[in-house]
């Protein structure tokens, strides 16, 4: 760590220390509590506020809610999006406990109709910058590849964020590769989010509750990836009756049921999902079977299953339980007896404890375990070869929320990470033991983290928010780290205009191994090592935040500037399979992200949504080291998810109460990407045809055309059914105009179809989806 | 999975949703028009010398990659080929071979193809070469033009195919097929590169599999290659064991990842690993067993 960045935590950790120190004077008690649905479930997010001191808050990932109130007689109101608001006479006489509980709104859609201004209000005056909340209802109603909503997918539709390509539930943010961002689901890390190649991610939109993206300004208790946090919560099951629901779609269909425990003192939460396309490949298998030039498509499914438990073991304690299983499975069997069988899929599991020592302290300690792991068998006869590859974490963690006055909350905690990365396992064997060879590269790693953070409320005008995380890890007798100071700040104009700033330095100890620029199953997880350093970020926020039309508008403007080293690339052809030796793979450069990101949010009335645009810049730089030249001979180049403009409108619209309409659209400038200059011709060593050999000049110098697409999409609400509950169909249109959007281009040769003479050289540009119509039918009952 | 694997697939999910008729929305796949920048075009060198074998080399240029060969450069000529290809042929390249004696053999431009393996060549020697494992041989080759391409290359030493074997499966009919076992043992002290090739019939043909394999996980133990189930009853099958060195595996990983990159979105690419210096290309000694079987 620079000299100059210890200075810079020391004054953020004074900072930390000194600021709880001021307090007022007045007699005030704390009223907390918890904010749930008719059904029991929790609900993060809702505003609890005494609209006639101009004082509120909003409720935490579990529900829960602090306000610190002067004493005597205050009137609560509570709303949240889709439920009616209500209002509370409360009598303060010393620190309570009061528990919300909201009906539905009639409209089960109507979550844009009833949303209070005030979340709007609540994001003009947080100090936190950089964060996206995104609820599952409106990932619902947004339009959706194959009608799979994809909640990262929809945050693909906010400033700062890029797709990995089309299709992809991949996520660039501010400059940042995949590998970058903290996906984490319960707060217990998920290594790889998405199934097939990343086309559909791994949440399943029954079980989620709601998704918060941090893009700068990282709260301290997160840590350990460089570019942001992308924080899932599951939703609770419903504690007062059984339910049922589910949809029916054109690849998966979805089942989940839910339920009180012990009468209420708790509820669970079990839901599954399993695509059937390998039925739609099995189908066209058979109808080209016996065609000469046909290879047939490998049988493919995923599945995935959620479950979450609560339990209140009494007045102040709480039991959580959040598992997660989810399997990739690809299987080919030739009809002369080779067999190939490929799996691949994260499982975890967290138990946490919470205890409410009284409504200033609350504890929550978690212990969790997760994984990731990849198996590839393929066999014939006697002779069998395998490859695998696995990451295994177990992790125990407390965090303490200190609420000590209106003006502080403070927060403290530990962690402990347990990783073992099986990095590289091969065998190839026999059953005669003619054949017997292979490699298991294991290793071990500690990662530590302690935080504290302070969010200060200086006066009326200006907030703060400190925090410190010292971070470490160690892998065998080698130890790395570091201080991470955060801090951000808001400062209020008016009751309309604020500006905000913020600075973040991040610590990553595991990296990705990959060279694909995309996410494969195959990716490895590797540790911080003698010759692998750990990456590092800061980055430096600013923005004013502007509330509009009579606070039904947010329009917020945001700057940032992010740069890092020792991040990882590969060199060129790296052997990233079946490589005991991967250190000697690796590359270590620089790299550099800043931009700016206008953001304009409406959410209250009959028409909602956001308009984004960023204008951005990601630049990398690998430097010639290990006998290499580098990356491009050291010189600055763009990586390939770097987009200089990226405009983003999203409108949904309440037609009636039956009917809701929406459209979303997205335009990005061409992604960087490398194709060949030049060829020469090689005939090796006998003579089998002369092979055109592209010579390709420096990385990504080349972009592909620029992306857009609109999608459109209609939830028509049917009438119950004599069962009872709630149905709807869900009509999405994704590529409405058909748009042929650039996927790759290749060079091929061209010929002459008489003569299947060679007759030159072309470029191709392929395409991955037309426009596609889909139809999914939900149910809740 | 590989990208074109992964297209399919995806393409077959788009088909599944688009059964209503909306299949008829165009191809996704069109020609278009790429403006690359210049590209200077550089001496290919290619050139595998085995002992008791007259040496020959092939020289031709590198072009931009969407030429379609309407020209050639000035001082070079345009061979067509038999399916409609052509490659740029410099005319004025002079190539010296420097053997282990230190002695320079003069390679003189006679342009033609060699009978055993059917390969084209520019440049031919004036006697067969002696290469014992661990001589040295150098390369030089100049054009009129400035440009000049020089490589050395050291003999490997012979690694015997141990075995070959094969098996047929249960089948009785036309699916009836057999895989193939090539079996050697790998030398404990040195780190070693192959080059396996099967082929049917004259080995001068297509090979039916092409494998470059290095020891990392076998080092100093007998290693087998199996192929899959694919040779048919009566086939000839010629296994040859090159032993190669490092720099003509690094070369052939390279092509092979320059070739795979060109349609393939997740594939990193490679630029050419040369084993020669001032231009493109491959110089190096072939060392290798043979062993050849009928399968019946």
């Amino acid at each position: 760590m620079s000299r100059i960045a210890l200075r810079n935590s020391v004054l953020i950790s004074l900072l930390v220390v000194l600021l709880p120190g001021l307090s007022l004077g007045q007699v005030r008690y704390l009223l907390s509590g918890i904010v749930r649905a008719a059904d029991g479930t929790a609900l993060p997010g809702a505003t609890v506020a005494v609209p006639a001191i101009g004082l509120g808050t909003a409720t935490e990932a579990d529900g829960t809610y602090q306000l610190n109130l002067p004493a005597g007689p205050q009137q609560v109101v509570v709303s949240f999006v889709g439920y009616t608001s209500q209002t509370a006479d409360v009598k303060l006489t010393h620190n309570q406990r009061y528990n919300f509980t909201l009906a539905a709104s009639q409209s089960e859609l109507g979550e844009v109709m009833v949303r209070g201004q005030q979340s709007l209000k609540e994001k003009l005056t947080t100090t936190q910058m950089g964060v996206e909340h995104l609820s599952i209802r409106e990932a619902k109603l947004l339009p959706a590849l194959f009608g799979e909503v994809d909640i990262l997918k929809t945050l693909q539709l906010k400033p700062g964020v890029q797709s990995g390509g089309e299709g992809s539930s991949g996520l660039f943010v501010r400059g940042g590769s995949s590998d970058q961002n903290l996906v984490a689901l319960d707060n217990v890390l998920v290594y790889n989010p998405n199934h097939l190649f990343g086309l559909f991610s791994v949440f399943n939109s029954d079980a989620v509750q709601s998704v918060d993206l941090y893009k700068a300004g990282f709260p301290a208790q997160f840590g350990g990836r460089l570019s942001s946090v992308v924080d899932v919560k599951l939703r609770e099951g419903d504690r007062q009756k059984f339910t049922t629901s589910g949809g029916i779609g054109l690849i998966s269909s979805r089942l989940s049921f839910e339920g009180p425990i012990n009468k209420g003192k708790g509820s669970f939460l079990v839901s599954g999902r399993r695509t059937y396309f390998d039925i739609f490949t099995r189908a066209l298998n058979r109808a080209n079977a016996g065609k000469e030039d046909y290879s047939p498509i490998p049988d493919y499914y995923f599945y995935d299953f959620n479950a979450k438990a609560n339990y209140t073991l009494g007045e102040k304690d709480q039991l959580f339980f959040t598992g997660y299983l989810g399997r990739d499975i690809f299987g080919f069997t030739s009809p002369n007896g080779f067999k190939s069988n490929f799996t691949w899929g994260n499982t975890l599991g967290v138990l946490r404890w919470q205890h409410v020592f009284s409504p200033k302290l609350t504890l929550n300690t978690s212990a969790a375990v997760t994984t990731y792991k990849y198996d590839l068998n393929n066999s014939i006869d006697q002779f069998s070869f395998n490859l695998g590859s696995t990451i295994l974490d177990f992790t125990q963690r407390a965090d303490l929320d200190y609420v000590p006055n209106e003006r502080h909350t403070i927060k403290v905690g530990a962690m402990l990470t347990e990783h073992q990365f099986g990095v590289g396992r091969l065998q190839r064997s026999s059953q005669d033991n003619s054949v017997n060879f292979g490699a298991d590269v294991n290793y071990v790693g500690q990662e530590a983290g302690l935080y504290a953070s302070d969010n200060f409320k200086a006066s009326e005008k200006l907030q703060l928010e400190g925090g410190l995380r010292l971070s470490g890890f160690r892998s065998g007798s080698d130890a790395y780290g570091g201080i991470e100071p955060r801090a951000s700040a808001r400062y209020s104009l008016s009751d309309k205009v604020a500006l905000k700033g913020s600075y973040a330095l991040m610590y990553q100890y595991v990296h990705l191994v990959s060279n694909s620029g995309a996410s494969l199953p195959t990716d490895i997880w590797y540790p911080s090592r003698l010759s692998v350093r750990p990456e590092r970020s800061q980055q430096v926020s600013t923005g004013v935040s502007y509330l509009l039309g009579d606070g039904k508008y947010l329009l917020t403007n945001e700057v940032y500037y992010k740069w890092a080293r020792n991040v990882i690339d590969f060199k060129d052809g790296a052997q990233i399979f079946a490589n005991n030796d991967l250190d000697s793979q690796f590359l270590f450069g620089r790299g550099w992200a800043y931009g700016n990101e206008l953001y304009l949010e409406k959410k209250t009335g009959k028409t909602t949504g956001w308009v984004g645009y960023t204008l951005a810049w990601t630049k990398r730089n690998f430097p010639p080291q290990l006998g290499t030249t580098g990356i491009n001979n050291g010189k600055d180049f763009y990586p390939n998810y770097d987009r200089r403009h990226n405009l983003n409108v999203v409108v949904l619209h309440q037609l009636n109460t039956r009917i809701d309409l929406t459209a979303s659209f997205v335009y990005t400038s061409g992604a960087p990407t490398t194709l060949p200059l030049g060829r020469f011709a090689l005939q090796d060593i006998y003579q089998g045809g002369i092979q055109a050999v592209p010579i390709y000049p420096d990385r990504n110098t080349y972009r592909l055309i620029p992306y857009h697409r609109l999608d459109l999409g209609m939830v028509y609400k049917l009438r119950p059914s004599r069962m009872g509950g709630n149905r709807d169909l869900t009509f999405s249109i994704y590529n409405a105009y058909n748009r042929r959007n650039a996927y790759f281009i290749y060079f091929d040769q061209t010929r002459d179809k008489a003569t299947d003479k060679v007759t030159g050289y072309a470029a191709r540009q392929v395409s991955l989806f037309p426009l596609i119509p889909s139809l999914t039918y939900n149910f809740r009952f | 999975m590989d990208s074109l694997g992964f297209v399919r697939l995806t393409r077959a999910l788009g088909a599944a949703t688009l059964l209503g008729g909306l299949a008829g929305c165009g191809s996704l796949q069109k020609d278009i028009d790429v403006p690359l920048p210049a590209y200077a075009n550089e001496l290919v060198v290619e050139c595998y010398l085995e002992n008791g074998r007259v040496p020959r080399l092939t020289v031709t240029e590198s072009v931009p990659y969407l030429d379609n060969s309407q020209a050639a450069a000035a001082g070079s000529y345009l061979l067509k080929l038999s399916n409609g290809q052509s490659v740029q042929l410099p005319a004025d390249v002079a190539v010296k071979l420097v053997l282990p004696s230190g002695r320079t053999m003069n390679m003189a431009f006679k342009p033609g193809m060699d009978e055993t393996t059917g390969k084209y060549y520019t440049h031919i020697g004036t006697a067969p070469i002696t290469a014992r494992a661990g001589q040295q041989f150098a390369l030089d080759a100049q054009d009129q033009r400035g440009r000049h391409v020089t490589g050395t290359a050291v003999v490997p030493t012979f690694i015997p195919i141990d075995s070959v074997k094969y098996k047929f499966n249960a089948e009785s009919d036309t699916s009836r097929r057999a895989y193939f076992m090539t079996k050697w043992t790998d030398p404990a002290a040195t780190t070693d590169y192959y080059r396996l090739m099967l082929h049917k019939g004259r080995p001068s043909n297509n090979s039916e599999t092409d494998n470059d394999i290095r020891d990392r996980l076998f080092n100093g133990q007998p290693y087998a290659q199996v192929t899959r189930y694919r040779f048919r009853p009566n086939d000839t099958v010629t296994a040859t064991l090159y032993h190669v060195d490092s720099l003509y595996f690094d070369f052939r990983q390279s092509v092979r990842n320059a070739r795979n990159a060109n349609g393939n979105p997740f594939s990193q690419p490679s630029g050419i690993h040369s084993t020669v210096q001032g231009g493109v290309g491959v110089f190096t000694v072939l060392v290798k067993d043979q062993k050849r079987l009928i399968l019946r």
